[in-house]
């Protein structure tokens, strides 16, 4: 498989990120509901931490990722109808903007609430705002608002790459991954 | 020239004797601060009320005396839920032990630097700690800068599972940056 994008498929880099990033918003839906229905305590705390440092991760990957996209072209869509052309257009600018949007959310929150982030230990990072506790509330809801909006889109994404491989039978589902098709 | 304000001048400079001067703060003089760490991560939280006392001639500091109160129901950290933990017998144990206090009477300076050492009770232990500062003075005021490293667990700050020194640093440093006033008798 190339490391490049091609006419036909995407290539191992951006193929490596996409399910990187599936794999940690997985990781990452299950602890926050986790700590959610976690009483305050050490084991909040540390589910948090971890949950802040996969976050941060994400980040990175995205930046990553969308430096990679603007370098390297994704192979063009298959022939559809506009209005799916566009729906594909919107659904994957909104996946990309909630990739930055869900950890910098996080980590504002973090910082509105003086619990900075620290990435695995291993650096701290800066508070982006005062410790504000209004602040911290709607930055809160924001960021539960956004991961219900990222996952109707992740939804939104899977049933549209099925239809597409399925229905369709237009292969697109084989772009993604590292196997031949047929 | 008004004779009121000249008596008011004298009166000032009468009570601004050599002798150790009695300094004090209360809320009002500056923050004082402690930072901690938490998962991996430093956060800085404060106490809103506290009493400072200090009797203190830089040439006679072995007539010094120094006395800290600080009223930990009024720890603040900015967040309600780690606030309330402080606070419960886990931590601080305000309603058994509402104030922590520390209490020197030896004095050296090293450098630009002071150093008391005496001994600091908290949740009902007393053990020995150290406080780094710098003096300012001007008329009327003395600035107080410095700090105290302390360690929480001998003081049984931290009980059960807080005591995990991985995801709670036992190292806590107290700072303050306080702008003391003569002391009214």
């Amino acid at each position: 498989m190339p490391v490049r994008n091609t006419n036909e498929r995407y290539g191992s880099v951006a193929q490596a990120l996409h399910w990187a990033i599936v794999v940690l918003l997985i990781v990452q839906f299950t602890l926050g509901k986790i700590a959610d229905d976690l009483p305050p305590g050490l084991d909040r705390l540390i589910t948090l931490a971890r949950h802040k440092s996969f976050g941060i991760t994400i980040l990175a990957l995205a930046v990553i990722r969308l430096l990679w996209r603007l370098f390297n072209r994704p192979p063009p869509l298959p022939p559809m109808p506009g209005w799916q052309r566009v729906a594909a257009h919107l659904s994957h600018g909104g996946l990309y903007a909630l990739l930055f949007a869900m950890p910098l959310t996080g980590w504002l929150m973090s910082s509105a609430h003086n619990y900075p982030v620290s990435w695995f230990g291993l650096v701290q990072l800066p508070d982006l705002v005062a410790p504000d506790r209004g602040l911290s509330h709607s930055l809160e809801d924001v960021h539960e608002l956004l991961s219900n909006v990222l996952l109707g889109f992740a939804a939104l994404h899977v049933l549209a790459a099925l239809k597409h491989q399925f229905i369709d039978r237009d292969n697109l589902l084989l772009r993604m991954l590292p196997w031949r098709g047929r | 020239m008004n004779v009121r304000a000249l008596l008011a001048a004298f009166a000032l400079l009468a009570a601004d004797p050599a002798a150790a001067k009695p300094w004090q703060g209360d809320a009002g003089a500056g923050p004082l601060q402690f930072v901690a760490v938490q998962a991996d991560a430093k956060f800085t939280g404060s106490f809103k009320t506290y009493d400072v006392r200090f009797d203190f001639d830089p040439a006679k500091p072995a007539a010094g005396r120094l006395d800290v109160t600080v009223t930990l129901a009024t720890t603040d950290t900015a967040d309600e839920e780690r606030d309330a933990i402080l606070k419960s017998a886990e931590f601080f144990w305000t309603e058994r032990h509402p104030q922590a206090k520390f209490h020197a009477t030896k004095f050296r300076r090293s450098g630009k630097r002071w150093r008391a050492d005496g001994e600091l009770t908290l949740r009902g232990v007393t053990q020995p700690a150290a406080v780094l500062f710098t003096l300012v003075e001007k008329p009327q005021i003395l600035g107080m800068k410095g700090d105290a490293t302390i360690r929480r667990l001998p003081f049984g700050v931290g009980q059960g599972e807080w005591q995990s020194t991985e995801w709670i640093g036992d190292e806590v440093v107290v700072r303050f940056d306080l702008k003391l006033k003569p002391a009214t008798p």
